[in-house]
């Protein structure tokens, strides 16, 4: 199953990356890391804090 | 061609990288016998040796000079492929050997693309006059050879001619081709540019100039003047489509001089130029 | 070097447009083929700086963070990349300290012991002591292994006045069948020390009076193991999916040691009052939260990009389950919609569910043995949470990236059944929460 190499343009794009935005999903993660009981999932943070 | 090449495949067994590497070999070197000023025989020869006798061309040759001459015209007479002969006094070997006014007038006078006739599949150059197609061929050598190799198999491949290449597809082990562009220093790639698809092809001096006094002079010579180009960018890298359009736009752009960026940046292409 | 993509604004510029159009007919034929496949070119940016600025705030005043966020990239030749980040978290506002709602007019002693705090009637207790700035780094290393792989090492660290993170991660992704499937693996250790203002409070034993810190201890370590292996895989041109499984084990000091839960009468469900020190401290009776000193997490979470049209639709799920007992669902979709050529909008929503952790208790009742463990923190609780946010994206002239996002996220929660004695069922007793998250991002390559 998949493409062949010169198909992967739209693949390429950075808007198709599977972290598009990597500043905004640190930035998530860090949210509900404090506000939830559950963290991560697509990998793993910079780290923990006392917010939790 | 006067340059290493080299045929890359991206996957594939070694097979299919001998048999891709055999097909562009084999074209590049009929397309070297072919058109090259310095084997006898050929239509160039056939040509320049015909002291004002019309020579018929076959229909390749004669795409070629079409093509010159409309390079010609949209570069306002700067590119000519005439103006060979003037390399009798200009050597560029690094040295400082700028050769008289009056020998360069001497020549200039077997040098124009408008002395020439060229209709019918047939042309006539004044007695002399010899034609060079070496600022077209390289970069056509390399589009055929890619059109060759991607209808010949389905494996990427790059092909590359001393710095001017093309890519058939984008590569299978990684998102793009990588593509050192040279700075200064002409071991090290000063940038890298990823190439999915398309072209790449340099003018530049990097190993052909003159210095004397200071002065710079290019291996780009202005036809209508004899002169090398005055304030031709050092390196001029483009991207395009194919490599004869990279090849002839970073030409025309350096044959400008002064005005190679403005040149460029009215086009709507990725290009490097580096003074 | 000068380096340049395209202009076309000047009217001279339309002539020597005209250049390169002929040169491409006249290219077309000479070589006899019919138009070649666009060029598709880059430059390799040396690095790349990515910031954001983000607003955080809590209604009803409770917490409000503005952060400032910076990864810097150093990108070499051969795929080598060097990130460095930093983050700086200035968080100001109150949080609720797990002791519920009364009647009557409430004080608390500090975290610090040093002073007390008043809550009027009615109100939720929260506590104001939080003034807190939090800076964190983190550095990562990621270079080719072989023609297949990717290594990546990092560490990361960061300071509060209370805590301290330090922790160290590796990963390496594998591609197989022509980059179509990538299999990766990977690890993060953290060794965090938690030095609680006052010192850490013995658990389930009472908040004294201001200048009485007997019932504290010194400083608190934790250890935190975080195992995550995934595999992603093209479907085809447009789509892409994910799937990730996460194992996470917690050992050592878990307790929020600033946390606390209202003993209670059996019957009426009333807080069990007392009456404070001289110099200030609690008006009833509360004692500090108590969690095991171990946790282990699982999680599994998938992900899918789809292409259609221009547009890219975005959606995730994610299921965890713990030793705790909590299970949780959250599903994550956004849109981002091309407006122009150098700009998009995307809408985003996200849906979170949990159930409540087995020692979660809205209050302890006095008539009951006191169980092992019990915490009254609401992030442990039974709740629903929706984020709901538009983000706002446009190309700069200089070809850089900026952003705009608008968030609110708001949770609402509910006290298990059961659990409500006398009097709580009357009140709101759940501590929901509303938040708005503002972001603005720059990013830009060189």
């Amino acid at each position: 199953m998949g493409v062949q190499p010169w198909e992967r343009e739209i693949l390429a794009r950075e808007d198709m990356q599977l972290t598009a935005d990597p500043l905004e999903a640190a930035t998530d993660d860090h949210i509900y890391f404090s506000k939830e009981a559950s963290s991560g999932g697509r990998g793993f943070g910079g780290g923990g804090c006392g917010c939790n | 061609m006067g340059s290493p090449c080299e045929v890359l495949t991206d996957g594939g067994d070694k097979q299919l990288a001998d048999r891709v590497s055999s097909l562009v070999a084999s074209e590049a070197w009929r397309i070297e016998d072919k058109f090259s000023r310095y084997l006898d025989g050929n239509v160039i020869h056939r040509i320049n040796t015909a002291h004002g006798e019309p020579v018929a061309v076959d229909a390749e040759t004669g795409n070629l000079l079409d093509f010159a001459a409309t390079l010609f015209d949209i570069s306002g007479g700067r590119f000519d492929i005439t103006s060979g002969v003037l390399r009798a006094v200009w050597r560029f070997d690094g040295g400082d050997n700028i050769p008289a006014q009056a020998d360069i007038d001497n020549i200039l006078d077997r040098v124009g693309w408008q002395r020439v006739t060229w209709a019918g599949s047939q042309l006539t150059l004044q007695s002399g006059m010899e034609v060079d197609l070496g600022g077209i061929g390289k970069e056509y050598a390399v589009d055929r050879c890619t059109d060759l190799a991607r209808s010949a198999a389905n494996v990427p491949a790059m092909i590359n001619f001393g710095g001017d290449l093309a890519v058939t597809s984008p590569p299978v082990t990684r998102d793009a081709w990588r593509v050192g562009i040279e700075g200064p220093n002409v071991d090290a790639a000063e940038r890298l540019v990823d190439l999915r698809q398309g072209a790449l092809a340099t003018s530049g001096d990097a190993r052909r100039f003159l210095i004397r006094d200071g002065v710079r002079y290019s291996h780009i010579l202005d036809p209508r003047s004899g002169w090398p180009v005055p304030d031709a960018p050092a390196s001029i890298t483009v991207a395009a489509d194919t490599c004869t359009q990279a090849g002839m736009m970073s030409t025309l752009a350096m044959l400008r001089g002064a005005d190679a960026e403005d040149f460029l940046a009215a086009q709507e292409l990725l290009y490097w130029c580096r003074r | 070097m000068a380096a340049g993509v395209t202009d076309m604004t000047a009217t001279t510029k339309g002539k020597e447009r005209s250049v390169f159009a002929t040169l491409a007919a006249a290219t077309c034929a000479l070589l006899g083929t019919t138009a070649a496949a666009p060029v598709d070119a880059q430059e390799e940016p040396k690095w790349d700086f990515n910031t954001s600025l983000l607003y955080y705030g809590e209604d009803e005043n409770r917490v409000q963070d503005v952060s400032l966020k910076s990864i810097i990239r150093r990108l070499f030749t051969d795929d080598r990349t060097l990130s460095l980040g930093l983050t700086v978290d200035t968080l100001t506002g109150a949080t609720p300290s797990g002791a519920i709602r009364q009647d009557v007019p409430q004080s608390f002693t500090r975290p610090s012991g040093i002073s007390s705090y008043d809550v009027p009637a009615g109100e939720l207790p929260l506590d104001d002591t939080f003034k807190d700035t939090r800076v964190a780094i983190t550095a990562g290393w990621q270079q080719p292994a072989g023609e297949k792989g990717l290594l990546g090492v990092g560490f990361s660290a960061s300071k509060e006045y209370d805590y301290l993170h330090t922790g160290v991660n590796a990963s390496y992704a594998h591609d197989f069948n022509n980059r179509n499937t990538t299999v990766s693996a990977g690890f993060a250790f953290a060794s965090d020390s938690i030095e609680p203002v006052g010192g850490a409070p013995i658990p389930l034993t009472s908040m004294l009076d201001v200048g009485d810190i007997s019932n504290r201890v010194g400083d608190q370590d934790k250890d935190v193991l975080d195992v995550v292996l995934g595999v992603s895989q093209v479907i085809s041109k447009n789509l892409l999916v994910q799937a990730n499984y996460s194992f996470s084990q917690s050992d050592g000091y878990l307790n929020n040691p600033y946390k606390v839960l209202s003993l209670v009468d059996g019957v009426t469900g009333d807080t069990l009052t007392r009456t404070p020190g001289i110099e200030g401290g609690p008006s009833g009776v509360f004692l500090f939260e108590s969690r095991p000193d171990e946790r282990t997490q699982h999680s599994l979470y998938t992900q899918a990009k789809y292409y259609m049209n221009g547009k890219v639709l975005d959606a995730s799920y994610r299921y965890m389950t713990d030793d705790w007992e909590i299970d949780s669902h959250t599903l994550d979709v956004r849109y981002r919609w091309p407006m122009g050529d150098s700009s998009y909008i995307e809408p985003h929503v996200r849906y979170y569910t949990q159930t409540e952790a087995e020692f979660y208790r809205l209050s302890l009742d006095d008539s009951a043995p006191l169980p092992q463990f019990a915490s009254s923190d609401y992030r442990l609780g039974n709740f629903d949470a929706i984020t709901a946010g538009l983000k706002y994206g446009w190309k700069t002239r200089n070809d850089n990236d900026m952003s705009i996002r608008v968030e609110w996220y708001t949770q609402s929660g509910t006290v298990p059944a059961g659990q409500l004695i006398g009097n709580q069922a009357s009140r709101d007793n759940y501590p929901d929460l509303n938040a708005l998250i503002v972001q603005f991002s720059y990013r830009f390559s060189r």
